[in-house]
Parts: C-alpha cells; structure tokens; sequence
C-alpha cells in the first residue's frame, strides 16, 4: 500500500478525476479536473488509467511527504516541483523515494497543475466519480480541500513502468493572453449588433473572485442587454452567462446545472483547457465560431 | 444555433444546439409546461438512450447531453412516444415540517407584502406545491403554485451563507436550500430534514412533480428532530 502525507495542502488542491454525469437533474454539477487535457498526459506518464484521479493544484502545490516509494508525473502549470529541495522535471514519470518530500511552488505559468501518481487510489466513489465538490462537501477526502495531516493511500501496481516523457511539441505554452473559440448561446440574439460587436473586440480580464465554479471576468465596458425576466434553464460547463452587470461569468466544472442569466455563448469544449490555465489578470477575448455545425 | 424542431412524446420541441454534446428542447405548448416537461424527462429516462448522460428538466426547457458530439439528438429522439407514460407519473405527496421562527427575511417579507407574520405563514402552510424542478445546488428543490399574496422578489444584496434546509421565497417560487450555500432568496423557515444524501441512490427522495406540503413545527420540535437527524 504507497501513502503520501500532505505537510501543507497548498492554496487550493482537490483530488479530481473526469468528473460525474447522470445526476445533473438532482442538481449535481460535472466537477471533474479543470484541464483535462493536462490530466489525461499526467495519467499516462505515471502508467494510470485515463480515469484515475490526481491531484489539481491551484495556483500553489503545496507540500507532500511520501510514506512509500512512488512513481508520479506532474503536468500543467509551472510550479518549479522538486524533491527534498532538489528542482525535478515536469511531463516526465518520476521516482520519488519513501520519506521523500515533492513540494510545488507558486505557478509563474499557467494556473493549475496536476500531480499523477501511480496505483489505485484508496478514494470513495461519490455518484460514480472521486472529484471533490466543495460547496456540497463531497468527493475526495472529505469533500474539501487538501490540509495539513491529510493522508492519501494506494494500492500499488507491482508492473514496473519505464520513464515516459512527452515531446516538447506535446506540452503547451500557458499564455496569461489567450484567445477562445465560442458558438453562440440561446440568448445570443438578443444582445443587439452593437453590443456583439463590443463583446468580439473587448479584451476581458480574469477575476481574482474566479473559481471552479465560473471564471468571472472584468471589462471597462460591460455588455448592455436588456434583460428579459428568464426562466432558470440548463447551463453546462462552458456556458458564458451575462449576469444584469454586464460582466459575463463563464461557467468551469463546479458550475451550477441551471442558470436564469442569459447564454450568451458556449466557448469550446477543446477551450475549457485554455481558459482553465489563464491566471487571475490574464486576459482574454472571444472569437465566434461560425462553422461549428 | 436552432436547428427546427423534433417531436417528442407526441409534442414539438425547438431544438437549439448548446454545444458539442448539448442539446436545449423547448416545447412549442402554450400551456401545461410542466407537465409536458415533466412527462418527456421521464419518458427519456424510461427509455435507456443510448450516449444519453444527462437530462436537466426546468421550467420552459429540457437540456439533454449526450456522451458523443457524434449523437444527434435530433436522429435519435424524434418520434419517442410511450403511450402509458402516465402509469409512471404516480406522484408521492411529502409533508415537510417547517419551522417559521427561523426565517431570517421578516421584516422584509412584511414591508412587501403588507400581511403579518401570521398571515404570511397561514398562506405558505396551507396551500399544496409541485416539484417543478431541481438544481442549482444538488437537492435544491423549486416548487411552484406560491400564492401571489406572498410573492417577493430576491433579496437585493444576496447571503453569502444559508443554511441547509431554508425555506424561501424567490419571485413566485418557493424552495428549499437542500445545504449550506450563497443565496439571494427571502427566507422565511427552516426544516430539520435532509433533502440531499450522497450515501443514497438516488440521492434524493423527491420526484419531479411530487407533491409537497409545509407542516409548521415549533422552534423546540426542530431541535428535537435535528438532533435526531444529526
């Protein structure tokens, strides 16, 4: 059985896998990780299965002493991880010995990283999936963020696994400017043409109050709508949402399942990745994707 | 983008594509919304789609997301029809005890609807709510039918904590905050239950279209029943 001891749980990290679906009418969110496409590249270099769950570290990674030997794998953001002080590679399976601490550092680049460690964790299914929900208080450990004296075990995999590594071509630049692809939403006509207009050419900065339910974004300029009283309707990751301020919120993986704001867009599932890695006062802008039938 | 129509249950939606795998329904019925709703969500549920993940009934539309951007739910959904669909809708009736002395938004509720305390909660007691919905937060129940007398807009500036089993009053719903959670209903009691339990499957006893009546208990009745929940 491996079991790594968390020393200090960082600013924000869940355990997180793809996340649930089939109770979105009991209101249950999909949760799941944020970036999937770093998640899926952690699983594989650590030799996991697609759906295993990892840890998502925001913005800080924290500090994790290993009881055991481990193998593990951290892609994403860039949070410099080292092993006892010494500096380690990212997008690489790694050896980490027992009694052997990983700590992550503040993200210089990008916003979230993901930490894969080989083996079977030792995590109770909630709704079919391990992701943390911590509004509801479930998933994970505990349905909370990771703390100080929290402890995760595994059953090992008794298969030796050779070092994997991801071409250089495989690991993406995390811009704090980045572009992202929508299609337009239900209410997307009743934004006047003026308005579309200053919501396709307006660069939007990322809220401080984003989260994993919504990334919120700010602008000099909100987006005038007049607002029809609208009845709460389904909303799925990806939607962005313009709320009576005029400051669109675009709904993550916590995100609510209806929504009486009108859906102005839905930016690309494939995007979801993107603007899950812009950090707080990156900026980004919209580009509608006309094609998308 | 809308992409005309389909007949489901013997009703034509306008099909609107949400996303890749996501697809919004709304019924062209003038009224019976609900209803309408409410029997096309459990005929989908009854008829085992396959790639079909999720279902979100709401009050004007059905959100349907399937697990393939290849499913297109116009091809696999046209024409489902269960004659007997009906026999399925056996609603449950649930009395669900209330206790008025810890609602937070009196003297609002008051000031805008011009009854007393006492007449607010005469009305809310005694009249008979359907399940019209559930979401935003896992469990959170929307009932319809509250009287206009005690209808009140949202608060201006929301809480940023209610506590689990709040009873409020948002427009002209009425609903239960099932946990702990920011919000911007007038909230008027409290139960002792629980309204969500992730040991449970499902995680929750109501039913789209349940019945649902307030029992008002008094402050001591709810603690005795909390504790025992508890």
């Amino acid at each position: 059985m491996g079991k790594l001891t968390v020393l200090d749980g960082g600013l924000f990290t869940t355990i997180q896998d793809k996340g649930r679906s089939g109770y979105r009418k009991f209101g249950v969110p999909a949760s799941g990780v944020m970036d999937i496409s770093a998640y899926k590249k952690a699983n594989f270099l650590a030799g996991n299965s697609e759906n295993a769950p990892v840890l998502e570290c925001t913005l800080k990674g924290g500090k994790y002493q290993f009881n055991t030997d481990a193998t593990i794998a951290i892609t994403g953001a860039l949070m410099n991880p080292g092993i006892n002080d010494n500096g380690i590679e990212m997008n690489t399976s790694v050896k980490v010995r027992a009694g052997e601490t990983l700590e992550l550092g503040f993200a210089k680049k990008g916003c979230r990283a993901y930490v894969a460690i080989r083996g079977s964790w030792d995590i109770d299914k909630v709704m079919g999936s391990c992701s943390t929900f911590t509004l509801g208080k479930f998933g994970g450990l505990n349905g909370t963020q990771l703390k100080k004296g929290d402890q995760i075990s595994w059953q090992e995999i008794s298969e030796s696994l050779e070092t994997r590594t991801l071409q250089n071509d495989e690991i993406p630049y995390y811009s704090s400017k980045r572009t992202i692809e929508f299609i337009p939403g239900p209410e997307w006509d009743q934004l006047n043409d003026q308005e579309k207009d200053r919501f396709l050419n307006s660069s939007f900065r990322v809220s401080s109050k984003s989260n994993r339910m919504g990334i919120r974004l700010e602008s000099e300029k909100p987006i005038a709508m007049n607002q029809v009283d609208m009845k709460s309707s389904g909303v799925i990751p990806g939607i962005i949402q313009l709320p009576p301020n005029g400051l669109p919120i675009i709904l993550m993986k916590d995100g609510q399942t209806v929504g009486g704001y009108p859906r102005i867009g839905k930016i690309l599932d494939i995007h979801l990745n993107r603007i899950a890695q812009v950090p707080i006062n990156g900026t980004i802008k919209f580009k509608e994707v006309k094609d998308f039938i | 983008m809308e992409l005309g129509s389909l007949q489901l249950n013997g009703i034509s939606w306008t099909v609107f594509r949400m996303g890749e795998t996501t697809w919004l329904l709304q019924p062209n019925a003038e009224k019976g919304l609900l209803d309408v709703i409410h029997q096309a969500a459990f005929l989908l549920e009854f008829s085992e789609i396959q790639g079909l993940t999720d279902v979100i009934p709401a009050y004007e539309s059905l959100t349907v997301i399937f697990s393939s951007s290849d499913i297109n739910a116009k091809e696999v959904l046209s024409g489902l029809e269960t004659k007997n669909i009906e026999s399925e809708l056996n609603s449950k009736t649930h009395e669900i005890n209330v206790c008025y002395e810890l609602g937070m938004d009196w003297k609002e509720m008051e000031t805008k609807t011009g009854l007393t305390k006492e007449e607010i909660i005469s009305i809310h007691s005694s009249q008979e709510y359907t399940i019209a919905m559930m979401g935003f937060l896992p469990g959170f129940i929307f009932l319809d039918g509250l009287d206009d007398r005690i209808s009140v807009s949202r608060k201006e500036n929301p809480r940023t904590k209610i506590p689990a089993g709040s009873v409020g009053i948002g427009g002209h719903q009425t609903g239960i905050y099932s946990l702990e959670s920011p919000g911007g209903w007038q909230i008027i009691g409290r139960s002792p239950s629980s309204f969500f339990d992730i040991t449970s499957e499902p995680p929750t006893q109501f039913r789209l279209g349940d019945k649902v009546k307030f029992v008002r208990i008094t402050k001591t009745e709810f603690e005795t029943r909390e504790n025992r929940n508890g």
